[in-house]
């Protein structure tokens, strides 16, 4: 933290990581991470956008999951609620950057896990954390922790964490996300290496009680837990995919805390159903329309940007969006270092150049195709940037796909238009990190190859200054556009809605934090 | 569900004498109005809507029933009222060919089944049995995520889901004729198989088919709604029932006119042909009725 | 009737195995590679080797149907990769409220319609004849996700005499859980079984026995109670246990208005997220939903009518 942390409020969005590990988590259009709640006594109802998949932190696949293991679990440090990115002591009585490849900690006596598998030492820290990069847990989530090289153990408490190089993301995404997650040592290994949906041994403010697939998870307060007590003594979680059913299930006082449709932000912004409030929170996800550059119809430069300038961006944040969200410069949010103030070019259409570029082309008769997940906000504004191109003479046809089927698109070489969404963690770098060459055709769906892109996403990871990392990843972001392959759309908004009685503790982008959840 | 051996085929007459049949009936009468209003509007679609039901103004989105928007707009300022009457064009496009393409497949193999050796017809009957099978929705899915959403898609799941209602229909109305006197007299007469099959059984046949259609279009087009509905239709912009209806979902609480507007129609034509087709059966066949 | 159950059964067996072979077959020309999706954009090639040889995908096709077959006879529908769990387990999980859904739905439209049926039936054409005869052929024409959308609105949302999403908890909570749903499933079927009942009311009533209870100066209540609806519940029972298949579909659309768990909410999700043994064997578990509950509808037929024995 030492680092950079402190000085750039990120923002982040765990979605991203759910896209890629499972392809479905983004698919849920419009949920990242909601939360429901309803006070009923003293349990808080909270709304996920998807049901746990594991309990393993080396397998999470991503805000599901956290949302559970966050309270069943303890970190070194915690990201702290609030509006800006920032993070909080938790298992740690002490960290402190030495140098930029070596971090010295030290942990709370007071931590145990259950299940009789005794105190929580800086062993667990180290079992934890290098598990996650050895190769035979085979743990999607590796990237996350970046450079770590290992973990010395100093002492019964102590320890160490080395890098290889520097790791800028470690203070944002590294200790106090995924896999930050500490889990005893002892019962993985009696369990085999391997956690399965049922935990093994649990350490934080509540216990995972009980899970009802596709129905509800339960947390239940810790007996045992030392720390500063939660304020609920339950927690259940349902997941609820779609948000306007998730909305429905609030007004009918069913749900305490939840994410909403951006459709609905007028209508609570008015006023909220029993005695609710709203919280608007921006978002990290970002919007946008690519381009396959290895598509023989748009192999010519100069018809990409025409497309560029004749996608209109108000309207479509206007009609899917109900003026309700603001125009984005590029994969990289606003409070995160590399944010662009400005794009290249404005979120206006400017039809009268784009009309120019496509002569200039050359192009005559030009048809082509979007591809869109299945949901009404995507569909909307595929069918405006259909109405807008054909108003330069490009003919668009709309493929409508379920989410499977959408998310394959990397292999897709018929693939030319792609309007795609990606969440975020707050750190630029994990934006960069799918376009670069090495993930043509596999997440970098537009086939995009710059070397110097490439080289700025991996240099910009082991650059701590904060300022020069900004122009890195800006840079980089001008290269995408000058491409001609993206047309940025927004990062979306992320608004929660929660009802009386409950004091949310959320992240920057409306995550909630249940384990901090406060009740009046 | 024996049709009588001596009906003969059915002449032109006999198609004035049922049509007079059924507008005695008021709710065949009623059942014919709504569809040939369906039917007409559809046919016309592009001559009587008042808007271009593609053409967007955002400006004017979402809005309630008005003299300008019968049925207000969608979240792109769209005229619903023109889309809902394209709608009806996309629902007749998917049901009619589906209809027809299961009963022309179910006809031909009910008749190989009724008329044929026994192997081949407990052969098809077990085809028949194992589709029928699959709940409809879950085949549905799957063969769209197999070939991807369109209105061809839907068409063929459609289709491949009726046909073993016609097959077993038809089968089983060839076997009862097979065995009646006047086809006995035929073939005792010498005529082939191709006569026997196209000229006297053919018709008989026909008629209990086209009843069963009638009755089923209103199935056809909740599946297609449904499928729409569950985003799984034909391509924006293209305008359909269901469509709207997922949208007027997401928008519910927005406005609730989508919804209003996508779920009139659906319940306007299942009870229009569903009162057509009863009276029809009646009509053509009484004794259909208590075995339906 | 030993040999007649056996043939029936032995059918229903025989469609199942073509189905499944059928399904199987069909979900593997699916477009999606289950091993990518799960692993994601972080796969490396051995970790996307080891998982395909898991779920046999680098067998020959006809082996990989063997292998499932054969786990079939054992009880056993395979593991689901993504979460490592039985998918007997998870399927095994949601059908119960699938079930009850269905149930429930069917219990309480079979009761009313039967009841309006007879009622009908015992009075034809009179005003009650007719007004049930009209509700009758308005409620068919209600798909069920568009009343269960409509019911949400109405009954969840602005008036909030019922829960809006999930399946409940205990008793009582469970099944006002049930009301909306079922209502939306089941309210299509009253008018249809009305009109069943009502039909073969009138058939069986014209029938010698029954002029032969009356000749013997029995109550109409009782013969219309007793004997004549005894007869006349039979087309119910065959539609019922044919239109499982029809209630399933039905129930896939209300799980999803409603949030509720269950097997069409399993197979959707499933589907999109190319889980082939979830989806197998969720949708196996509908098939043979289906096909019992047919073959058991004919042999109830069978019992009660024993004309019906020789159809097969």
């Amino acid at each position: 933290m030492k680092l950079e942390y402190a000085k750039i409020t990120m923002n982040r969005r765990s979605v991203l990581r759910g896209a890629s590990a499972l392809g479905v988590a983004a698919a849920l259009p419009a949920t990242f991470g909601s939360q429901a709640y309803a006070a009923d006594g003293n349990t808080l109802r909270v709304r996920s956008y998807g049901d746990m998949s594991t309990m393993d932190p080396a397998h999470s696949v991503g805000v599901v999951d956290e949302e559970i293991h966050g309270s069943v679990y303890n970190k070194l440090i915690q990201y702290k609620p609030g509006k800006e990115w920032g993070w909080q002591m938790d298992a740690a009585t002490m960290i402190e950057q030495v140098d930029p490849t070596h971090i010295k900690f030290a942990l709370r006596d007071d931590i145990g896990f259950t299940n009789g598998f005794g105190s929580m030492s800086a062993e667990d820290v180290k079992f934890s954390y290098e598990r996650i990069i050895d190769d035979a847990t085979a743990s999607p989530n590796k990237p996350d922790m970046g450079s770590l090289s290992h973990v010395e153990v100093t002492g019964e408490r102590e320890g160490t964490i080395v890098l290889n190089a520097p790791f800028a993301p470690l203070w944002s995404i590294a200790l106090p996300y995924i896999t930050g997650n500490i889990v005893s040592k002892a019962a993985v290994e009696a369990a085999g290496g391997r956690i399965g949906t049922d935990p093994v041994a649990e350490s934080g403010p509540y216990l995972r009680s009980n899970w009802a697939p596709k129905s509800k998870t339960t947390l239940t307060r810790n007996p045992d837990w030392k720390g500063d007590a939660p304020a609920w003594d339950n927690i259940e979680i349902l997941p609820i995919d779609d948000e306007n059913t998730a909305e429905i299930g609030f007004e009918a006082g069913e749900i305490d805390f939840t994410r909403v449709s951006l459709g609905s932000v007028e209508r609570y912004r008015a006023g909220v159903p029993n005695g609710g409030t709203l919280i608007e929170n921006p978002s990290l996800y970002y919007l946008w329309v690519g381009m396959n550059l290895d598509h023989p119809k748009l192999q010519n430069k100069k018809l990409r940007q025409a497309i560029q300038y004749a996608i209109d961006v108000p309207s479509i944040l206007e009609a899917a969006y109900f003026g309700a969200v603001e125009a984005s410069t590029g994969i990289i949010a606003p409070g995160l270092a590399g944010n662009r103030a400005k794009g290249l070019i404005a979120p206006e259409a400017d039809f009268a150049k784009a009309a120019q570029l496509l002569e200039e082309s050359g192009e005559t008769n030009v048809s082509l195709t979007l591809d869109v997940i299945n949901k009404t906000t995507f569909t909307t504004t595929a069918q405006i940037i259909q109405a807008t191109l054909a108003s330069i003479g490009i003919a668009l046809e709309i493929n409508v796909l379920e989410s499977g089927a959408f998310w394959e698109s990397g292999s897709n070489e018929n693939l030319q238009l792609i309007l795609n969404r990606y969440s975020m963690t707050p750190d630029p770098y994990y934006a960069t990190s799918w376009f670069t060459s090495e993930q043509a055709g596999i997440w970098n769906w537009e086939k995009f190859r710059n070397d110097e892109f490439d080289q700025i996403h991996k240099a910009a990871a082991e650059e701590t200054d904060v300022a020069k990392r900004a122009v890195m990843y800006e840079r980089a972001q001008d290269l995408m556009e000058e491409s001609g392959a993206y047309r940025f759309i927004t990062h979306e908004a992320s608004p929660v809605v929660h009802s009386a009685g409950v004091i949310p503790a959320l992240r920057p982008d409306g995550l909630g934090l249940y384990r901090y959840f406060g009740k009046t | 569900m024996t049709v009588a051996a001596t009906n003969t085929p059915k002449s032109q007459s006999e198609l004035g004498i049922i049509l007079k049949g059924v507008c005695k009936d008021p709710l065949g009468l009623m059942g014919l109005i709504i569809v040939g209003t369906i039917v007409i509007s559809a046919l016309l679609a592009t001559w009587i809507v008042p808007y271009d039901p593609i053409a967007m103004n955002i400006k004017d989105r979402m809005q309630g029933p008005s003299f300008a928007h019968l049925l207000g707009t969608d979240q792109l300022g769209r005229d619903t009222f023109s889309r809902v009457i394209m709608g009806g064009r996309v629902a007749l496009k998917v049901a009619l060919p589906a209809i027809f393409g299961a009963m022309a497949i179910g006809l031909t193999l009910g008749m190989i089944a009724g008329y044929g050796p026994k192997w081949l017809d407990n052969l098809l009957m077990l085809f028949f049995d194992t589709i029928r099978s699959f709940p409809t929705v879950m085949f549905a899915l799957a063969v769209v995520a197999l070939v991807g959403p369109s209105l061809q898609t839907v068409v063929i799941v459609v289709m491949a889901t009726s046909i073993p209602t016609y097959g077993r229909v038809a089968r089983t109305q060839t076997l009862t004729l097979r065995n009646s006197e006047f086809i006995l007299a035929e073939r005792s007469m010498g005529a082939k198989m191709s006569r026997i099959l196209g000229v006297h059984m053919l018709p008989n046949i026909i008629g209990v088919l086209a009843v069963l259609a009638a009755m089923d279009i209103p199935g056809v087009i909740a599946l297609e709604a449904g499928l729409s509905f569950l985003g799984l239709g034909v391509k924006p912009p293209t305008p359909s029932w269901g469509a709207l209806l997922k949208d007027g979902y997401a928008l519910i609480r927005q406005t609730p006119w989508l919804v209003i507007a996508g779920g009139l129609p659906i319940i306007l034509a299942t009870l229009g042909f569903t009162f057509l087709g009863e009276s029809l059966r009646d009509v053509v066949d009484p004794k259909l009725r208590k075995n339906r | 009737m030993v040999k007649y159950t056996i043939k029936r059964f032995g059918l229903a067996a025989l469609i199942l195995l073509v189905a499944v072979t059928t399904m199987f077959l069909m979900i593997r020309a699916v477009p999606g590679d289950p091993v990518s999706i799960m692993l994601g954009p972080r796969a490396t090639p051995e970790l996307k080797a080891i998982l395909t040889a898991q779920m046999a995908l680098d067998q020959p096709i006809w082996r990989q149907l063997l292998i499932y077959l054969g786990g079939l006879l054992r009880g056993d529908l395979g593991v689901d990769v993504f979460s490592q769990r039985s998918v007997s387990d998870i399927v095994f999980q949601q059908l119960p409220y699938t079930l009850e859904l269905i149930l429930v739905s069917i219990g309480w439209s079979a009761m009313l319609g039967i009841a309006m049926g007879a009622y009908a039936a015992a009075h034809p054409n009179t005003m009650i004849d007719r007004v049930t005869a009209a509700i009758s052929v308005s409620f068919i024409a209600a798909p069920a996700f568009v009343v269960a959308l409509l019911t949400l609105l109405v009954f969840a949302v602005k008036l909030q005499w019922f829960p809006a999403i999930g399946a409940g908890e205990g008793f009582a909570d469970r099944m006002s859980h049930l009301v909306l749903p079922s209502i939306a499933i089941g309210l299509s079927w009253v008018g249809y079984i009305a009109r069943l009942v009502r039909a073969s009311m009138l058939e069986v009533m014209g029938e010698s026995h029954i002029r032969t209870a009356r000749a013997f100066g029995l109550s109409e209540p009782r013969i219309v109670g007793i004997y004549a609806l005894r007869i006349a519940i039979l087309p119910v029972v065959t539609v019922i246990g044919v239109g499982m298949g029809f209630l399933l579909s039905s129930a896939v659309f209300t799980e999803i208005v409603f949030a509720r768990p269950g097997l069409g909410k399993l197979v959707i999700d499933s589907i999109t997220t190319r889980n082939y043994p979830v989806v197998m064997g969720s949708v196996l578990v509908s098939t043979a939903l289906f096909v019992i509950s047919t073959a058991l509808a004919d042999l109830i037929n069978a019992i009660l009518d024993p004309r019906a024995r020789a159809d097969l």
